[in-house]
């Protein structure tokens, strides 16, 4: 699934684009060590963690594209390195439990 | 008496490298604070620097870290002595993820030496502290008070990492005994909203510094006798603190 197709699917908007990000997995978690334990590469994290912190976490996990929910901004720091590191993120206005939903196709991302 | 008790230096990846022990006690002096506590990210390595860089300005200093909890709340252990602070540092880290710090993603860690009369750097933390340990809340808060330490809700007011965000509430003890001695206001926190929210306990505001600029930008306020573990206790237990006026523009 594309950054557009997830953009799409979730009635949000592409905050920072990653050209070519493809995901065959998903996982939604808030808590950032949770996401570190669990979650596995070419995944899609569906979070409200609006946070510098969360790309750190993303590069470490292999996380290609966050959607960061409720609408929350994108900080411009978070924007920043999510260029610099190559992460993409769509906000949506949805819940975590809806934007899941939306991404339902998507098989559950495990390590 | 004006105090800051939340100061990143450069060992924290993401404070500003010119976040030097010389450089934040230079600035802490020159702002008029009596007393200032370096606080890094679940570390306390620079503590000896900086005890000596203070030392030596005439500034009481005290030691501790901003200890990410499980629960991915920021909080603070403050201490008189860096030995104090760095057996602190040991407890956390035996509960941090064993991965190795990329400075480029994340930022440099520079140890800086406690010897000589220049900042020098000794050493690197090679374990990202940006993480959050495995300790929880009543653990952290019951081994910094084990060690003769304060234990700090910092910035309650984020929407990130401060227990309010994270728990939704200040936590306590299932027999009411508070885990924490005070909280905190981050340096943007309008206090008519906030103090309220502070559910009875003590207040400080603090610059959580990153950079020179921001170092006791904001402070808290308090008649002590010296600036101590034991002064600032008592100054919380009779909520004798007063927070500085917020920012409101940068």
């Amino acid at each position: 699934m594309t950054t557009a197709e997830i953009a799409d699917k979730t009635g949000g908007a592409i905050a920072v684009d990653k050209p070519g990000a493809v995901v065959n997995y998903a996982y939604a978690s808030d808590l950032l060590s949770d996401v570190m334990g669990h979650c596995g590469d070419e995944s899609v994290l569906i979070t409200i963690q609006n946070h510098l912190n969360t790309i750190a976490v993303c590069t470490l996990a292999g996380i290609e594209v966050i959607v960061i929910c409720h609408g929350r901004p994108v900080p411009d720091d978070m924007a920043e390195a999510a260029r610099r590191e190559e992460v993409a993120i769509v906000t949506t206005p949805m819940s975590p439990y809806e934007a899941s939903l939306a991404l339902s196709e998507l098989p559950p991302s495990k390590k | 008496m004006k105090f800051d008790l939340h100061i990143h230096s450069c060992l924290s990846p993401c404070a500003s490298l010119e976040m030097s022990p010389g450089e934040i006690v230079a600035r802490a002096v020159a702002a008029g604070m009596g007393g200032i506590a370096i606080t890094d990210h679940n570390s306390a390595m620079n503590a000896p620097a900086m005890a000596v860089r203070a030392r030596k300005a005439g500034l009481a200093c005290l030691f501790g870290m901003e200890v990410q909890t499980a629960e991915e709340a920021h909080t603070l252990a403050i201490f008189d002595t860096p030995e104090q602070a760095l057996a602190m540092t040991e407890w956390v880290y035996a509960a941090m993820p064993k991965r190795v710090n990329d400075p480029d993603t994340f930022g440099d860690q520079p140890i800086l030496s406690a010897d000589g009369d220049e900042d020098e750097i000794a050493d690197l933390e090679w374990r990202i502290l940006a993480m959050g340990c495995r300790r929880t809340i009543p653990e952290t808060s019951a081994k910094a008070h084990e060690l003769g330490g304060l234990y700090i809700a910092a910035h309650i007011d984020r929407p990130n990492f401060s227990v309010v965000s994270s728990l939704g509430s200040i936590p306590s003890a299932p027999d009411g005994t508070p885990y924490f001695d005070a909280v905190e206001l981050s340096r943007t926190a309008n206090a008519d909203e906030w103090l309220p929210r502070a559910e009875g306990y003590a207040v400080t505001r603090s610059s959580d510094a990153h950079n020179l600029d921001d170092v006791a930008r904001v402070w808290t306020e308090a008649d002590i006798d010296g600036f101590t573990v034991a002064e600032l206790k008592r100054a919380f237990a009779f909520r004798l603190t007063k927070p500085s006026p917020r920012i409101t523009r940068f």
